[in-house]
């Protein structure tokens, strides 16, 4: 657990101190922030919330921390950590998949086809109810990993567009187009589930 | 393919590229007025856009889970081994 007087100590600080050997200062900021990154590695992970994707989004997270720990002295002064952390993580799951890369079906539908898929032009299904938890958690594991990534940084960690641009090296435009194609995706997958409700 | 006439003047298909911009509150405020205006007026857009609004807000409310047991331990370990 993070002790009480961690708040008080800034990730600026931390990494400050890690630059300088501190492992303790390092210990600290592994525990604030292991969890929002392991969340992002699950996210990036190829296979999705299963078990081999939970095996990938721990070894990335021990690299990631690792490749900080190396890089403490280059990191440029901002008030959270986190994303810098989350780029580097990103970096990280990249060199994973590159070799697996193959083209993307889905990269080429168009903004129509993905807005029909999430229900553009007929009634809606919000008349069920809001999704559940386990609906959304199953609808994103069938997500693509650049889906859920932009979904992670933009609507689970609250990033800003520009945040969450330096995390995927990426314009802001192509950001926001992301998120876009992402969310309908994702309220396609939660329509398709609720047919079989 | 469907017909499309436009609703306060925009199409839908020009609607439906502002959408997420819209739930966000990064339009500009004319843009946001004329999109505001669309969706009065078009029930597709309208229903479309609550369908997004229900996906980002079930989204935002999924619990932050805790670490699985072990990845922390692995995880301190892994970095002390290393040092």
């Amino acid at each position: 657990m993070v002790e009480a007087d961690d708040a008080r100590i800034s990730d600026e600080t931390l990494i400050g101190r890690t630059a300088a050997g501190d492992a303790a200062a390092f210990g600290r900021l592994v525990r604030r922030h292991q969890a929002a990154v392991y969340r992002f590695a699950l996210a990036c992970s190829p296979e999705g919330a299963e078990k081999i994707a939970e095996e990938i989004a721990e070894e990335i997270l021990q690299e990631t921390f690792r490749a900080a720990r190396a890089a403490a002295r280059r990191h440029r002064d901002e008030p959270s950590a986190l994303p810098w952390l989350l780029a580097i993580a990103r970096q990280v799951a990249e060199r994973r998949r590159t070799h697996s890369r193959e083209p993307r079906e889905a990269d080429l539908a168009s903004l129509r086809e993905l807005a029909r898929a999430a229900g553009w032009g007929e009634p809606s299904r919000l008349a069920g109810g809001a999704p559940d938890a386990h609906a959304v958690e199953s609808a994103l594991a069938a997500l693509l990993p650049e889906d859920r990534e932009i979904l992670t940084l933009c609507d689970r960690e609250y990033f800003t567009v520009d945040e969450a641009a330096r995390v995927a090296d990426a314009s802001e435009a192509v950001v926001r187009a992301r998120l876009h194609r992402a969310r309908l995706r994702l309220a396609a997958r939660l329509r398709e589930g609720s047919h079989g409700d | 393919m469907e017909t499309e006439r436009p609703v306060a003047g925009i199409h839908c298909g020009e609607v439906l590229a502002d959408l997420t911009e819209h739930l966000d509150a990064r339009l500009g405020p004319e843009r946001e007025r004329r999109v505001g205006e669309h969706l009065d007026g078009c029930e597709r857009c309208r229903s479309l856009r609550e369908e997004i609004a229900a996906a980002v807000c079930a989204l935002r409310e999924l619990p932050d889970e805790p670490l699985p047991p072990g990845v922390e331990e692995r995880l301190l370990a892994s970095l002390t081994m290393e040092s």
